[in-house]
């Protein structure tokens, strides 16, 4: 650990794992680059709060080492740790409860959760509900971004282009199936099925044939109960731009993903980074920066900016975009409000180190929550003295 | 503190002795220079294992009987002899066991060396000495405080191009690595290069006695091992036993470096970057991308390209080059060996990592006349954030602050932007020197080295320069 700075750390609580698809990713991200940047940068006590698949609460130090999650007996190991409880008072506590009773008050929450009950919004509506700064998107626009939908019906209002598509639910389709193949049917195939709420490309299929098409909604419908079917571009050039900031926005570069299969699927997104143990969940298949004409990439860094802004995004994003390479139009696809392992692979290749990264982040979280303590929430008012009361005293 | 002084009444505890043992090459002193300033026994293989050898495995057997035979005796005291203290004794035999061990551990050793070791070493050691004198090869021999290994390879290279070569591999510069190295030799060699290991007085006339050599080189003299040497003045006239060997016969001198020059005598050849004798040297240049110069000897010229890294090894490049000459090779094979070599292992090696973090891994270099080099190097880069990471050197006895604050003040002079070190015993005064020296940079502190190299990658972007400077074994706190 760093020396320079040993006195009066920070509580930093990473929050990780979960109930959601993405648990393994969100363990890598959470280690590679949050809790090792911010134990290099010697300024935070780091508190790793790991939340099992089955939803429990865990937090012990030696989690801050990755190769603890790599264990074998890992699960004999985690049925052995004290599972915790948190208390709103005052903002957030952690408490290790027994005759033994522990507590630490967090200063910083740094969200490092994929998918649901996480980066949908969840883990945010708790952390607000507690008071405490925490770094990263707010509540509504991780709601909104966790929804490819509500992200796609949002920005088209601002202007922005989306593909054409076509939204349902299970009960829309269960009810009347016909009509959504009809609507599907006007859209230009090849089509993308994605389940609306799932991140890391899981459940997504690429539709070329009608017979396939069925089968593809039935897979998405596995994992959540509204779906979105989208025409496919094809010539595709797909970039991705990682964006920081509150008000001042800072861009990383256009990054270009190397996809080896059709499309990026999940295995392309994290199993197949190969060799490099230390890179994080994406490291070695992009072309940073992108091989783009200037024009195009002036457009995806200004369309990037109008996206983060639409959303209400703050700390961190990533906006993901799909380019025509014939006729150079570009459409936004989806908005990931925690990207993996915060990109650091792009950040760093811009000049900004790990350490550099959440420093930043945190002091974006700091500068949000003073801002939302500014907002009044509470109005006094005698409306319960005059409930009920009141009202009879008027009959 | 409790925690720390329990720490000896683990069930690991015998074999963090072997271990301590075996990384102090079973000498003595070493091992107890490390034990006595030891407190902490929970985490004693940090950096490596216990390695199985037969003589590791035959120690830790002897030590846990020594153990168990204890305990044995001490449950007997509580047993059988009626003492009104007898509990009292009990526990005290009981407590004292880990330091009754640490020392009793040296009986198993000398049993092994007195009646094993030595008696194999000194069969092994004569038929060595057999098998070279009646070798026809020249023999180069290398001494030094630092650059023998650098030296070596070199040479070896270089003169590969037109002679037979043979060299020990890796760290083989005593009298049992050199006839591991001799098992290997077909008889053919037209050349043999040695490195010889210096650790206290006498290792080099041992070491001349059992190889013969025919040519000498001294690449330096410095505070290197000077814990063990107790005075310079030692060092010096033990690496200048390979002058009093040689006699007449021809020794390269390392002109740069102060000590040596100043001990030469007027028969030696000094060599520096400049050039050896009527072999002169111009244009030297040195960046990332390697070493170049132009190499002058009776009007001709013949320019020079190496990836080693650093102007200091210049004159290393032109001893190799002057005496592939008097070996009859020509301009074009001394040009291509010299273009074969390559940075040697964690020695100013450098590594890129997909985000363009360079880093140098000069590792293995822990010696101040090493550092300077270096950091001379590290100040002629341009345009890049440079990282200094280094826990300090080791062994520079009384020289200790005064050498640490040197480096801390030549860092300042040469404007490294980030300074890491490790908290020890003589960071400290790297940190004095810094301070001294009104060092303008960051400089950041890590509890060990791992903590460190963990925490790099997060440090650092793309461009950045790292400088890995030395690396303390876990015998040093």
């Amino acid at each position: 650990m760093t020396g320079q700075t040993n006195i009066n750390k920070k509580n930093i609580a990473v929050i990780f794992g979960g109930r959601s698809a993405e648990h393994d990713v969100s363990i890598i991200t959470a280690h590679i680059p949050i809790i090792q940047s911010l134990l290099a940068a010697g300024q935070f006590d780091v508190w790793p709060i790991y939340i099992s698949r089955e939803g429990s609460w865990y937090c012990n130090k030696e989690m801050n080492d990755l190769a603890y999650f790599k264990q074998d007996d890992f699960k004999t190991r985690l049925v052995k740790q004290k599972k915790i409880r948190i208390l709103f008072d005052n903002g957030l506590k952690i408490i290790w409860p027994g005759i033994m009773s522990k507590t630490i008050q967090i200063d910083i929450a740094f969200p490092a959760m994929h998918g649901t009950f996480g980066e949908d919004g969840s883990l945010m509506g708790l952390l607000r509900m507690a008071n405490v700064p925490f770094v990263g998107c707010d509540l509504f626009a991780s709601v909104i971004a966790m929804d490819k939908v509500l992200t796609k019906q949002i920005i088209s209002i601002e202007g922005i282009s989306v593909v054409p598509y076509v939204w349902f639910t299970k009960n829309d389709w269960e009810k009347n199936k016909d009509i959504w193949i009809e609507k599907i049917f006007k859209l230009k195939w090849p089509l993308f099925v994605k389940p609306v709420h799932l991140g890391s490309s899981i459940a997504i299929s690429k539709v070329k044939q009608k017979t396939e098409l069925e089968n593809a909604i039935k897979v998405a419908f596995h994992y959540d109960d509204k779906i979105l079917v989208e025409e496919s571009v094809e010539n595709l050039i797909e970039v991705t731009l990682p964006i920081m900031g509150n008000n001042e926005l800072r861009l990383a570069a256009i990054e270009r993903p190397l996809n080896k299969t059709e499309f990026f699927d999940f295995s392309d997104k994290y199993l197949s980074a190969g060799g490099k143990k230390s890179g994080g969940v994406n490291s070695y298949y992009s072309e940073i920066p992108a091989d783009i004409d200037k024009k195009l990439a002036e457009q995806v860094e200004d369309l990037g900016k109008r996206t983060y802004r639409a959303l209400g995004c703050s700390g961190i994003a990533r906006i993901d975009f799909l380019i025509d390479a014939d006729t150079k139009k570009i459409y936004v696809n989806e908005v990931n409000t925690l990207p993996g392992s915060l990109y650091h692979h792009n950040w760093k290749k811009i000049g900004v180190s790990g350490v550099e990264l959440v420093t930043k982040l945190i002091s974006l979280a700091e500068e949000n929550f003073i801002q939302r303590k500014n907002i009044t929430y509470a109005f006094n008012s005698d409306i319960l003295k005059k409930a009920g009361g009141q009202k009879n005293q008027n009959n | 503190m409790i925690k720390k002084w329990l720490s000896r009444y683990n069930l690991h505890y015998p074999r963090f002795l072997v271990y301590m043992l075996q990384v102090s090459e079973y000498n003595i002193r070493d091992y107890f220079n490390w034990y006595h300033k030891a407190k902490n026994f929970s985490n004693i293989e940090q950096r490596k294992r216990l390695v199985k050898t037969p003589k590791s495995f035959f120690l830790l057997t002897a030590t846990w009987i020594i153990l168990l035979f204890t305990l044995v005796i001490d449950f007997l005291i509580l047993r059988f002899i009626v003492f009104p203290f007898r509990y009292i004794l009990f526990f005290l035999i009981l407590l004292s066991i880990p330091y009754f061990l640490a020392y009793i551990i040296i009986i198993p050793l000398f049993i092994l060396k007195i009646f094993i070791q030595m008696p194999i070493e000194y069969l092994i050691i004569k038929k060595t000495r057999q098998i070279l004198k009646n070798h026809k090869a020249i023999k180069i021999a290398i001494a030094g405080s630092f650059g023998k290994t650098t030296m070596r390879e070199i040479l070896k290279t270089v003169l590969l191009e037109g002679k037979k070569t043979a060299a020990p591999p890796e760290n083989y510069n005593t009298s049992m690595g050199i006839s591991k190295f001799v098992k290997t030799l077909k008889g053919d060699e037209e050349i043999l290069i040695f490195e010889m290991g210096e650790y206290y007085s006498g290792d080099i006339e041992k070491l001349c006695d059992l190889v013969q050599p025919d040519i000498g080189i001294i690449t330096g003299i410095n505070e290197a091992h000077l814990q063990k040497f107790k005075k310079i003045e030692r060092t010096i006239k033990t690496i200048y036993e390979l002058s009093d060997f040689l006699g007449e016969k021809p020794v390269y001198i390392n002109g740069e470096n102060e000590l040596a020059r100043k001990n030469a005598k007027p028969n030696h050849i000094i060599y520096s970057r400049d050039g050896i004798g009527d072999l002169k040297i111009k244009n030297q240049k040195t960046g990332l991308d390697g070493t170049s110069f132009i190499i002058i000897k009776n009007d001709k010229e013949l320019e020079i390209k190496s990836g080693l890294l650093g102007l200091h090894l210049v004159g290393s490049l032109a001893v190799a080059a002057d005496i592939a000459l008097n070996f009859g090779l020509t301009f074009e094979q001394i040009k291509n060996g010299v273009s074969k070599i390559e940075p040697f292992d964690h020695r100013l090696e450098p590594k890129i990592d997909n985000a363009g973090v360079i880093t140098l891994d000069d590792s293995y270099n822990g010696n101040p006349d090493g550092v300077k080099a270096v950091i001379e190097f590290l100040a002629g880069l341009k345009n890049c954030r440079r990282f200094y990471v280094t826990p300090g050197l080791v062994e520079m006895g009384e020289q200790t602050e005064k050498i640490h604050k040197q480096i801390g003040k030549e860092l300042a002079k040469a404007g490294i932007e980030k300074t890491i070190l490790i908290k020890n015993s003589v960071t400290p005064y790297i940190k004095q020197g810094l301070k001294e020296a009104e060092y303008k940079g960051e400089v950041i502190w890590f509890d060990n080295a791992l903590t460190a190299f963990a925490a790099l990658p997060y440090l650092t972007v793309g461009g950045d320069i790292i400088l890995l400077q030395n690396d303390w074994p876990d015998q040093y706190q």
